[in-house]
């Protein structure tokens, strides 16, 4: 295009260039000299400067020239307020960026179809009758399910396989797994990008025993050796033939135990017993299958499994299906799109500060305009024109945003918490960088808009008549700025009342005095290999105890314990007892959580014995089984009897073959310790039982160290000694309580951080714009200071009259804000614990922050209106 | 009013479009040739000057009434901008010169009304 300008201007060139040449070689014929022929020439000729450009005129504009002149135009003016451009494109870079940034994050959650060929058919198969969340079922309901043809393309099932040790490639190393039936492939639709996949004898009972790697664990132990296929390792003293690599970022599309690496082949038996609830259904629905017609096919069999286990399966419960990307999404909760909405607003407090730049330079512009208006621009023209220039300021913002968000990224990544659900990593895409640009392109017109509108109907007479910045449109722009200024304060206000309760929220979950001492606490996981030195539970907690007493044996070391789980992590399934004697609970299902310990637990926790004794070394596997229970747990069943030497029978009411063989004998009350989660309202209730007189495996402990300094230098030394203990044996996920405890409020955090930042950078803008509007109103009035100033005013009466128009405009604000948080407050209340989204304590304390950055903002053009001189001021008018 | 004052311009301006497209009635001409032709064929009546002979050219040839190319004329030895009529020239000449002759009549008319039977 510039280019076929430039042909044109030289070709333009040359052409009047000949005409002067031939007009001197004729003149040279009728017998000038060349001088005087050529002077003549060009006498006649004229100014060429002045023929170029009329002639130019007579190319005319095409729209896209038009509009790149515009865009010249627009570049040039620009440039020339650097002040302008760069205070514009940062404010717009902070709201674009902070919405980029945050529109990764939820594209990636909710927008994205999972990473599978029609994955909109793709269903999670439950029960809804289940008090663990209605996703899980057992495997009799699977089988009983899969019976069912011509609903399901395929219907397989999936469970976290917890971890399992693989051995004999360089250290022993404990790898996240996942257990998975051979039809989950066909559901997923995918194969192993390297190897042929399970065989169908491996899926029978008895078969060899098969698994898939991931492309990670692949070239992290085998070395990407493509000869793995078929090769037989060692897994937890097991061994298993790798029947495939999965293709890297490969992943179970259901958000509980994604980091597996390995990848278990279920041998399913043809009829099952087992009532345990571990796992999921999922299945493609075939085409022409309804969701409703296959809930209700699916449906038929619980009866009948009902009256095989009456006490797992409920006769009335139904079956749903629910997509697995819904399923994924639900998992992610509300953050992501609150964030979005709290993002949405920092843009909009953007756009109006820079429609509130772009007003008060249109009205230093209206010279300019009113006189183009009168040399017959018209109006769509003019407000074509102030366009362009806002949209390219939109774009560079747009860009600048992408910068932002590009910098940030980083940092946001690491506030999203690890079980936000996310398929795929998240990352700049193509769609993230078009949202950046639209946003760019959409606050142009936005904040060009009416200030455009405005700008272009220009009185011609008054503002060519009255030539100075002066009153043509000062009121109804003053009107239109104060609005937006107004409303800038409201919705800054909006997000500091939403980042208050958040923080708070936080600060009381960092406050909540879990029961449990988690200073100097070092943990960490061990778990055994299924090989003759583990292979009972007697040498499995001799081990254990060998190793604690070498622990306890280090310097600066003053408690070593082990327990099957810590606290905050406490996710026990209701656990059926009954309470011997006691009427009431007898036979009932009741909502306590065990853990099995080692004596020294307490101590290690610093957890007080409300009543009663502690574990000794003494109860043993061979003496009188006990139990210790939570205060919680003594007052829900003995209410104000004493439980002391009371009896608790485990799994009685499942029938023999579940129960123990004797009951436990109540012999502590301890204090009551948070065990899920801070955010908890209610303590549970726990029981604690005696490692040695364990029912269930001990393959796996969590040990913790008592320390007399920050632990997590001890790391090292105890993975040394483990390893002179037991070379095979892997020590995982080495942490400090304290750190834990931290990571348990990954959740809030994610949500409180960023919702600060866009406070503050709200915040921020919103100051900047009561500046803005205060500045310019004093430089507007310099002269009426002046007169004022000469007629006597004080300089506390310029200085209070100058502030109270700010804050006049700020208080506004405020009020608006105050409504506007009431009504959005609520949507916040599902992230608020301990605080009510209408806290007056809040609310005033946000208001009196936004009134107190207000009131600085207008403090310093308050100062320069003082310092006026009237002489000055009105030579100046 | 505006409406007249344009049709005044429309006037003078068509005047001179006219009188470029008379010249290039007899083959192809550059701009010097053009506004040579126009002064002697007026016998000295007009002299265009330069300032509107060139835009007048860009405006017809943007309108399609003559088109431009760079040819070597005989007794030269480099390329010199030529323009010629068109199709769409050739019949607004004849338009034109029929809305020439109208007005020539009608002012002829206007000059001399006693003559008129």
């Amino acid at each position: 295009m510039s280019d076929q300008r430039e042909n044109r201007e030289k070709e333009l060139d040359r052409e009047l260039r000949d005409h002067l040449e031939l007009d001197a070689e004729a003149k040279m014929d009728r017998g000038l000299g060349a001088d005087e022929a050529r002077y003549a020439a060009q006498r006649e000729f004229g100014n060429t400067t002045l023929v170029k450009e009329v002639t130019r005129e007579m190319w005319g504009w095409s729209y896209l020239e038009r509009f790149l002149q515009n865009v010249r135009y627009g570049l040039r003016l620009i440039g020339r307020n650097p002040g302008f451009t760069a205070v514009a494109i940062l404010t717009l870079a902070l709201g674009i960026g902070a919405n980029t940034a945050i529109f990764s994050v939820v594209n990636t959650i909710f927008l994205k179809p999972l990473p599978f060929p029609e994955s909109e058919r793709m269903f999670l198969v439950a029960r809804t009758n289940n008090q663990i969340g209605g996703t899980n079922i057992s495997m009799p309901i699977y089988l009983a399910w899969k019976e069912k043809q011509g609903l399901f393309d395929a219907l397989g099932m999936a469970r976290p396989g917890g971890t399992t040790i693989l051995t004999g490639r360089g250290d022993a190393e404990q790898i996240p797994a996942y257990v998975l039936s051979s039809e989950v492939l066909s559901v997923l639709r995918v194969s192993p990008a390297l190897g042929r996949g399970f065989q169908p004898d491996e899926a029978k009972v008895g078969g060899p025993r098969a698994i898939l790697i991931s492309d990670g664990l692949w070239r992290r132990k085998f070395s990407a050796d493509p000869n793995i296929i078929g090769q037989t390792i060692m897994l937890s003293g097991t061994p298993r033939i790798v029947e495939g690599v999965m293709a890297p970022g490969f992943e179970i599309p259901i958000p509980v135990g994604r980091e597996a690496q390995i990848w278990f082949l279920a041998q399913l038996p043809s009829t099952s017993q087992d009532p345990s609830n571990f796992t999921f259904c999922i299945g493609r629905l075939s085409h022409g299958v309804t969701t409703g017609q296959a809930e209700a096919v699916l449906t038929t069999p619980i009866a009948g499994l009902h009256d095989l286990f009456p006490k797992m399966i409920a006769a009335d419960e139904r079956v749903h299906l629910t997509t697995l990307r819904t399923f994924t999404t639900k998992r992610a909760g509300t953050a992501p799109l609150l964030l979005l909405g709290a993002a949405g607003f920092v843009l909009l407090i953007a756009c109006a500060n820079v429609a509130n730049l772009f007003l008060s330079r249109a009205t230093s512009r209206q010279r300019e305009i009113a006189v183009r208006t009168a040399m017959g621009a018209k109006r769509s023209q003019i407000v074509w024109q102030l366009l362009t220039e806002s949209l390219l300021l939109g774009l560079a913002g747009g860009l600048a945003g992408l910068l932002v968000c590009y910098l940030s990224f980083d940092f946001v990544l690491s506030l999203v918490p690890a079980n936000l659900a996310r398929f795929g990593a998240i990352k700049f895409d193509g769609r993230v960088l078009v949202f950046s640009l639209f946003l760019g392109v959409m606050t142009g017109v936005l904040s060009g808009l009416a200030p455009a509108l405005q700008a272009s109907s220009v009185d011609l007479q008054t503002a060519l008549k009255e030539g100075k910045a002066g009153s043509w449109f000062g009121r109804k722009r003053g009107r239109l700025s104060a609005a937006l200024v107004v409303s800038e304060v409201g919705l800054s206000l909006v997000l500091l009342v939403g980042a208050a309760l958040m923080l708070q929220t936080l600060a009381g979950l960092l406050r909540t005095k879990p029961g449990f001492d988690s200073r100097n606490l070092l943990t960490f996981a061990i778990e055994l290999p299924r090989s003759a030195a583990f292979n009972t539970k007697e040498k499995a907690i001799a081990f254990y105890d060998n190793f604690d007493a070498k622990l306890s044996a280090l310097p600066g070391v003053q408690q070593v314990s082990y327990t099957s789980v810590l606290p905050l992590d406490l996710q026990a399934p209701d656990t059926l007892l009954s309470v011997e004697g006691n009427n009431k609970f007898d036979g009932k299902t009741f909502d306590a959580g065990f853990r099995f310990i080692s004596p020294e637990y307490f101590h290690a926790f610093h957890i007080p014995l409300a009543r009663g004794r502690e574990i000794t070394a003494a109860d043993s596997a061979d003496s009188e089984p006990v139990v210790l229970i939570s205060q919680t747990m003594a007052r829900r069943i003995w209410g104000d009897g004493d439980p002391i030497g009371q009896h608790i029978w485990f799994g009685k009411p499942m029938g023999l073959a579940s129960m123990e063989p004797v009951p436990r004998r109540v012999i502590g009350i301890m204090s009551d310790v948070i065990e899920t989660s801070l955010e908890q309202t209610e303590t549970n209730s726990t029981m604690y039982i005696p490692y040695a007189q364990t029912h269930g495996p001990a393959d796996e402990v969590t040990f913790m160290v008592r320390t007399s300094q920050e632990p997590s230098g001890l790391t090292p030394t105890v993975r040394e000694i483990l390893r002179s203990l037991a070379p095979d044996v892997p020590l995982r996920a080495p942490k400090t309580m304290d750190e834990l405890v931290a990571d348990s409020l990954d959740g809030h955090r994610f949500p409180t951080i960023l919702i600060s930042v866009f406070g503050a950078i709200a915040l921020l803008i919103a100051a900047v714009g009561v500046y803005g509007v205060i500045s310019y109103s004093v430089a507007q009035r310099t002269h009426e200071i002046g007169i004022r100033v000469a007629l006597g005013a004080s300089r506390g009466k310029i200085l209070r009259m100058v502030l109270s128009r700010g804050l006049r405009l700020a208080v506004i604000g405020a009020v608006i804000g105050l409504i506007a948080s009431h009504w959005l407050a609520d949507l916040l209340r599902d992230q608020l614990y301990g605080i009510s989204p209408s806290d007056p304590a809040t609310l005033i304390g946000a208001t009196i922050v936004l009134l107190a950055v207000a009131f600085a903002a207008c403090w310093i053009p308050a100062r320069r209106a003082t310092r006026v001189d009237p002489l000055v001021a009105l030579r100046y008018e | 009013m505006k409406e007249r004052y344009k049709n005044r311009i429309e006037l003078l301006q068509g005047t001179l479009d006219f009188m470029i497209l008379q010249a290039l009635r007899w083959g192809p001409q550059h701009g010097y040739g053009i506004s040579t032709v126009i002064r002697t064929n007026s016998h000295e009546a007009f002299q265009v000057p330069t300032g509107s002979l060139y835009p007048a050219l860009h405006r017809l040839e943007r309108k399609g009434w003559i088109a431009s190319s760079w040819d070597t004329p005989k007794d030269k030895n480099r390329e010199f901008k030529f323009y010629r009529l068109t199709a769409a020239g050739k019949k607004q000449l004849a338009t034109e010169e029929s809305k020439w002759k109208q007005l020539v009549t009608a002012i002829g008319r206007m000059m001399r009304p006693a003559e008129e039977s």
